[in-house]
């Protein structure tokens, strides 16, 4: 079973990749990138989930702190989620220049937010939980995406 | 632990970096106005004062404005720490950095040792500030990664190659050239270039090139050990000519080696980089790793000629190979910051990235620059053409400025008009 900070950073990794993908088919032509759109914005929900369902609560109740990295952290993901928004519509409005100026901002944003997480958060929640870390990896696995 | 540098509110103010970032193109015109007004006789010497001012005005006006602006915004992102009174840190050093290197180059230029003197004050002042800061504020860094051990590495070479600039200005100023002048320049340059700015830059590409482009990370190997052999290089290379030096030229061969495996390192990560999407950005990237492998090439042969060629040496690897690298950060980083600190702020309807930059603008600032790249080189043969690419150069620094300034006015259009301001942004999900 891998460490929190582990499987959580394979899954950015994985969200990388289906960005890129996405990207590929939308430069491509963006009426097709639907798909490939969908599968990406779904494994990025799914990890915003992962963490502010499971790995944010077990690190706020252990630690005591709501209000500290993991408050921020929310905070950047809606306005990922913001973003995923406005490039789901650029896409039904076949508007490329507007998907590709959302995509590239999210990009950034995201690359901050993961390295963030990576460098600091998720080694502080390793230090944190590691005796339940094969507990909350399980959970965050098979949790259902709301 | 310190959790400051995570906080939107925490992060410094985007006054910090983009004062810095606005400011570094009109240095570079300056200096493209200095070549307008020389002659190619003048500037084939390396130590001539106007060939100095025109290096200082690119090297400290543009290299260390737009690096040290990346790095006050960045240390928070890329080592997690925290610069104490960032804001003011940023506003001091600015103001000395910026009379000091107006005092430098004008001084340099009409031969003001007043000046001079004045400006290698305010230039060692408003370094040292920023480096020590900056080195102090690693002493809380809890992941240390082969980028931050780079990171604080070229920070040192900074720190070292400013004690020894203050001095060899100083040294103009009151009018006395030590026997020890030359070889304290040379290592002052050679220091600045690969232990500063190429350390500095092989860190960052560490993070950059996989993070925006999806390339392939760099091999742990050569992470583990790039930095070191650049280190060990440039010791020998100081051993070599203070004591045996016809030998520096084995110590530059291994520097300039490891650049050049990194330049084709970097060829490989971008080609085979997940993010097909091409822009300005990666055009810059790639023109850098040609531009980097050329210059050390020519850094190591110029040694054979009995260093007739530094003028180009320092063409290609300056001009091409760290100018290149620059100018890409500026694309990517300013209008990133100017819609993260709008969206931070609340707002909501603001242009996207690529909007706030003329993709147009910006290729033709790309292709103006190289063609005045290439035009310096061949100056240096074809002697009557240097003020036509000054020209050429001169235009396209106008034209990186227009595109930086016009993310910048967005930013303060946004502020001023409040078009809305959406609270939304503001409410948690709920669970």
């Amino acid at each position: 079973m891998s460490t929190i900070k582990g499987f959580l950073t394979e899954d950015h990794g994985r969200c990388d990749e289906l960005f890129a993908k996405m990207e590929d088919e939308a430069a491509k032509s963006i009426e097709n990138a639907k798909e490939a759109y969908e599968a990406f914005a779904k494994n990025s929900e799914r990890h915003f989930q992962m963490e502010e369902r499971v790995m944010f609560l077990e690190f706020e109740q252990k630690t005591g702190m709501t209000q500290g990295p993991t408050a921020i952290m929310r905070h950047e993901h809606v306005q990922m989620r913001n973003l995923l928004a406005e490039m789901g519509k650029a896409i039904e409005a076949k508007d490329k220049d507007k998907f590709f100026g959302n995509s590239e901002t999210l990009m950034i944003l995201m690359q901050q937010h993961n390295m963030k997480e990576e460098q600091m958060l998720y080694t502080m929640a390793q230090q944190h939980l590691s005796a339940e870390s094969d507990r909350i990896v399980d959970m965050m696995q098979s949790m259902i995406v709301e | 632990m310190d959790f400051d540098g995570l906080s939107v509110d925490q992060a410094p103010p985007i006054t910090a970096p983009l004062r810095f970032f606005a400011t570094a193109p009109l240095f570079a015109m300056l200096a493209g106005f200095f070549i307008l007004f020389s002659d190619v006789a003048t500037l084939s010497s390396r130590f001539a004062p106007q060939t100095i001012a025109i290096a200082h005005a690119v090297t400290i006006g543009f290299f260390s404005f737009v690096m040290f602006g990346a790095l006050v915004q960045m240390l928070p992102v890329l080592a997690g720490v925290k610069i104490s009174k960032v804001d003011l840190v940023s506003k001091v050093s600015y103001v000395s950095l910026l009379f000091g290197t107006f005092g430098m180059v004008f001084g340099l230029w009409f031969g003001l040792s007043k000046l001079l003197l004045a400006a290698s004050l305010l230039l060692g002042g408003g370094f040292l500030l920023l480096i020590i800061a900056m080195l102090f504020a690693f002493r809380t860094v809890v992941h240390l990664n082969a980028s931050i051990r780079a990171m604080i590495t070229s920070l040192i070479f900074a720190l070292l190659i400013t004690i020894l600039g203050v001095h060899l200005l100083a040294s103009y100023g009151i009018g006395k050239v030590g026997s020890s002048h030359l070889l304290f320049a040379n290592i002052h340059s050679v220091w600045a270039i690969f232990g500063f700015a190429g350390i500095l830059i092989i860190g960052v590409a560490y993070h950059i090139l996989p993070m925006f482009y999806v390339a392939p990370k760099f091999e742990p190997f050569f992470q583990r050990f790039a930095v070191l052999v650049v280190v060990v290089g440039l010791l020998l290379w100081l051993i070599f000519n203070l004591f045996a030096p016809s030998y520096a030229i084995v110590a530059k061969s291994i520097v300039a080696s490891l650049f050049m495996a990194f330049a084709i390192l970097a060829w490989l990560k971008l080609s085979a980089r997940r993010r097909k999407v091409s822009d300005i950005t990666i055009w810059y990237w790639k023109s850098a790793v040609i531009f980097m492998t050329l210059g050390t090439v020519s850094w190591v042969v110029n040694d054979f000629f009995d260093e007739k060629y530094s003028v180009v040496v320092s063409i290609l690897i300056g001009g091409g190979f760290i100018f290149s690298i620059m100018s890409g950060m500026l694309y990517k980083i300013v209008p990133f910051l100017v819609w993260f600190h709008l969206n931070a702020k609340g707002y909501m309807t603001i242009p996207t990235m690529n909007e706030m930059i003329n993709k147009k603008v910006a290729k033709w600032q790309f292709a103006l620059f190289i063609f005045s790249l290439f035009g310096f080189v061949f100056s240096f043969f074809v002697v009557q053409l240097l003020g036509f690419f000054a020209l050429a150069f001169i235009i396209s620094m106008v034209l990186l400025e227009l595109n930086i300034i016009s993310a910048v006015l967005i930013y303060f259009k946004t502020i001023k008009t409040k078009p809305d301001f959406d609270m939304s942004m503001f409410t948690m999900k709920a669970e």
